[in-house]
């Protein structure tokens, strides 16, 4: 059963959670910019490190939360070190120096070493997508895509309306699992069982959106704040903090 | 008609009489989300604050004072109007303080409670509620009815629609009933809709209050006998689990069911009566202590061998539903003779398969969702039932017939424990019934005493 | 507030979001950003990468793309299914944040690109198919140039082959499949599909 996620009042309060959602997109998505912008490792390792402490730093994410968001993610690197390594492209080059031959493998150091500045790039996308979620909360994710980026009210809190349902959908699911169990059909997955929950889930959309309605959602007047988002001082930290890393990352490199 | 302001109108009807249409229609909401069509003429002065029956369908926002406030944002409210309305509504509703909180951290009634809070906020003209009790315990249904009465003596106009009335009875000034092809019967005050309509109330299986039952001659219910001797089917022994570490749902429970026996669970929403179940027909396994469902640990079973054992009857119909006609649904994994039981007990259920067979399960009404959940546990004909609120959303008439069902099931020797708020149910089972608090399960004591 | 006279039933004509229009296929995209979530896992979990057969399993990032659409005929529905997916599966389980964000970006506006072609008039099989090629060749670009940078172009070729094979070929199978049983079922009464 699947909890939505609690970030606890320190998260919340620190300069990565007082920054507007939007804030530490933008400079997620330049951070990733200037990832994909390179294979050399300095500048990797200069924003993955950047990004766990931001996350542990700026956001006050526990250490041992980070790591159990984060250390997933060395199963997924290291997925994405091996195939750039066995088929690196750089293994055609004929006069690389090899380090694993074998049947039609082929391994050289060139490859390899792509391959690992590869896998910790995924460890520092993970490392900023930690940072992210762990302190932003939905609403204001939500709130700051209506005031700041200007979306439509109705479908941002349509969304988080939505997000909200993902426990019950999750509490049918194992519910829709244990009946099939006491109709004797075993604890496995099945089409219908599939089919069966996204049933629920859009007979679930129906009934909220009813309430919503209900409660004006469609009214057709402009809607008005309870949460006025607005700039703050954490913003022009976060954003400061966030290009200083990239221009160290970027002078890093060779 | 009319509903005056002030004015409390009680909406009854059978089933499929359009109760749940007459409120969309007053919520203005036919034709927009729901295709449809409206004729004829309705006004209504001002906003209409809406309660419908499933409260976590009701949530939007993720903490309390947002989801207040959500529908006065909808309605352009300046800030400071919000900030000093929402606190004022969640007071109204016994939710004070609570602001912060996580709507998906509340129980049931709280959140129900949260949902009439964020209709009254933007102070509508007329209230409108949709059997917003049926999903409630005793106590959140109870706590619920006290706030719709305090409303009401302050002079809010309320639309009531309710299937079961022992406790809204008291709300109505007027009582409107409904047909069971939609057309209005009576309308008129409770006394006066009893006078004139109350024989044919209780023929169309409309649920009244005991007193006014008794008024008018109904007979009381005659409870089952208990059984004693029977062969031992079930048997646990001091049950705890929990879905977390350290954060037990039961603990220490120990009880046993003999054949022919049944045993009510009740208590509050919450009390871990569900998880109870669920341990006694091996869905989950215990942390401590054993559970012998006729001498073999249940989550052991295999699938096939366990259903022919134990059956389990979950809360929520729709939760069970795995196919998409009644037909396959009523049928889901039953063998030849089984099968062969299904379309006299459809018709028993008041489900014949000539006219609901091809209908999708989601698209009954919440009764006959109940009575199809029933239908296939009921074909297979396992020694041990295990009933989450098999009586939920029943008139009188299939209440009756349910009820006839399930004595002719235990006169053959099976055993029954009925988790259940039905108090009526708990007397006309007859038995033992048991309270659960807090994961406890106090001795269990004669069900007449319970009920 | 009054109402009198019918309203009409299911969709507006000028193809105008109702709320449950909306409702709908955001609860479409949190419940396969879920799903995601879990996908996302046993993909590491198998080592599957550039190249590999178990790209096939590759629709079911790319789906709510193409199920919102075929369900509610929206114009944006598939952008914002595939969005909320992203969303939920960052929030819910902290994983890939801006990158998620970015692949569903990608993923959203290469079936819409296509529904927008066919003006929101057909949602057909064909249209399906290519809708879900177009998301695969996105989602494709974004990996090989994320993740894949150092793979041998044949590899990456491959990769492709395998992720359109999914998205053209197996995902409108599995999308029709879903909207035959949601019919069904009922549970698309009132929608335009």
């Amino acid at each position: 059963m699947i909890v939505l996620p609690e970030l606890d009042v320190r998260q919340l309060a620190s300069p990565m959670g007082r920054a507007s959602p939007l804030t530490k997109l933008a400079v997620g998505l330049a951070w990733l910019a200037g990832l994909v912008a390179t294979t050399d490792p300095r500048p990797t390792v200069v924003l993955l490190v950047a990004g766990v402490a931001a996350a542990t730093g700026l956001g006050r994410v526990p250490v041992g939360r980070f790591a159990r968001a984060w250390l997933p993610f060395v199963v997924a690197a290291g997925g994405v070190v091996l195939v750039n390594t066995v088929f690196g492209a750089a293994n055609a080059d004929a006069a690389a120096r090899v380090i694993l031959e074998g049947g039609p493998l082929r391994v050289t150091e060139p490859a390899l070493a792509t391959g690992l500045v590869l896998g910790l790039r995924i460890l520092a996308i993970a490392g900023v997508g930690v940072a992210f979620a762990q302190t932003t909360e939905a609403t204001a994710l939500a709130d700051a895509l209506v005031q700041q980026a200007r979306l439509p009210d109705r479908f941002a809190y349509g969304a988080l309306a939505a997000y909200q349902a993902v426990p019950r959908l999750s509490l049918d699911l194992v519910t829709l699992r244990e009946a099939r169990r006491t109709r004797g059909l075993g604890r496995g997955w099945s089409a219908g069982l599939l089919l069966a929950l996204l049933v629920l889930a859009l007979r679930h959309a129906e009934r909220l959106a009813l309430a919503m309605d209900a409660r004006g959602f469609d009214a057709g007047i402009p809607r008005s704040r309870f949460r006025p988002v607005r700039r703050r001082r954490e913003d022009a930290l976060i954003a400061a903090l966030g290009a200083a890393a990239l221009a160290v990352a970027i002078l890093a490199a060779r | 008609m009319e509903v005056a302001p002030g004015e409390c109108l009680l909406v009854l009807g059978p089933s499929g009489s359009g109760k749940s249409t007459f409120v969309l229609a007053l919520a203005g909401l036919l034709g927009r989300d729901v295709p449809g069509g409206l004729e004829g003429a309705l006004r209504v002065e001002g906003p209409v604050g809406v309660v419908f029956q499933d409260p976590g369908a009701q949530l939007v926002m993720e903490r309390v004072d947002d989801d207040v406030a959500f529908g006065l944002e909808n309605r352009g409210w300046p800030r400071a109007a919000m900030a000093a309305r929402v606190p004022e509504a969640l007071a109204e509703v016994g939710l004070a303080g609570l602001g912060r909180q996580r709507t998906t951290t509340l129980s049931g009634g709280q959140q129900q409670r949260l949902a009439l809070g964020g209709a009254l906020a933007p102070r509508p003209r007329l209230l409108v509620l949709d059997e917003p009790t049926a999903n409630l315990d005793p106590d959140g249904a109870r706590a619920f009815v006290d706030r719709l009465a305090a409303l009401r003596a302050a002079g809010t106009t309320i639309v009531l629609v309710e299937h079961r009335v022992e406790l809204a009875w008291r709300l109505a000034d007027r009582i409107l009933v409904l047909g069971s092809d939609g057309q209005p019967v009576d309308l008129g005050t409770p006394d006066a809709v009893v006078r004139r309509s109350g024989r044919a109330l209780i023929e169309a299986g409309i649920w009244l209050p005991a007193d006014v039952d008794a008024a008018l001659g109904v007979p009381p219910p005659v409870p089952g006998s208990p059984v004693v001797g029977g062969a031992p089917l079930l048997d646990a022994r001091g049950l705890a689990f929990g879905y977390r570490h350290r954060d037990p749902v039961v603990r220490g429970v120990d009880l046993a069911v003999a054949a022919g026996e049944r045993l009510a669970i009740v208590g509050p929403n919450g009390s871990g009566k569900s998880t109870l179940g669920r341990l006694l027909v091996g869905l989950l396994r215990p942390d401590a202590g054993t559970v012998r469902l006729l001498g073999d640990a249940p989550h052991r079973l295999p699938a096939g061998e366990l259903a022919r054992r134990a059956a389990y009857l979950f809360q929520d119909p729709e939760q069970q539903f795995l196919a998409t006609t009644v037909e396959a649904e009523a049928g889901l994994g039953l063998r030849g003779g089984e099968l062969a039981r299904l379309p006299e007990l459809m018709e028993a259920l008041a489900l014949p398969l000539g006219r609901f067979g091809a209908r999708s399960p989601y698209a009954l009404s919440g009764g006959e969702q109940r009575r199809l959940s029933l239908a296939g546990i009921l074909a297979r004909r396992p020694r041990l039932l295990v009933l989450d609120e098999p009586t939920f959303g029943q008139d009188r008439a299939t209440y009756r017939g349910l009820l006839a069902i399930l004595r002719e099931r235990l006169d053959a020797g099976v055993g029954l424990v009925a988790i259940t708020h039905d108090e009526r149910l708990v007397g006309d089972l007859g038995g033992r019934a048991a309270t659960m608090a807090g994961g406890r399960l106090a001795e269990p004591v004669a069900a007449e005493a319970a009920a | 507030m009054s109402a009198h006279a019918a309203a009409p039933g299911v969709a507006s004509p000028a193809g105008r979001w109702r709320t449950r229009d909306i409702v709908v296929t955001a609860v479409i995209g949190a419940a396969f950003g879920v799903f995601m979530a879990g996908l996302n896992a046993v993909y590491a979990g198998l080592g599957a990468g550039a190249g590999s057969p178990w790209l096939l399993l590759y629709l079911g990032w790319l789906l709510p793309a193409v199920l919102a659409p075929v369900v509610v005929r929206r114009a944006g529905a598939g952008l914002f299914a595939e969005l909320v997916a992203a969303s939920v599966s960052v929030l819910v389980v902290s994983q890939w944040g801006p990158d998620a964000l970015l692949s569903g970006f990608l993923q959203g506006i290469g079936a819409e690109a296509v529904f927008a072609a066919f003006r929101y008039r057909r949602f057909d099989a064909p249209v399906v198919a290519l809708a879900g090629a177009a998301s695969a060749l996105l989602a494709f670009v974004h990996d090989a140039v994320i993740y894949y940078q150092g793979v041998a172009p044949e590899i990456l070729a491959l990769t492709l082959f395998w992720m359109i094979l999914s998205a053209a070929v197996l995902m409108p199978l599995v999308t029709f499949a879903i909207v035959r049983g949601l019919r069904e079922a009922g549970a698309l009464r009132g929608l335009p599909a």
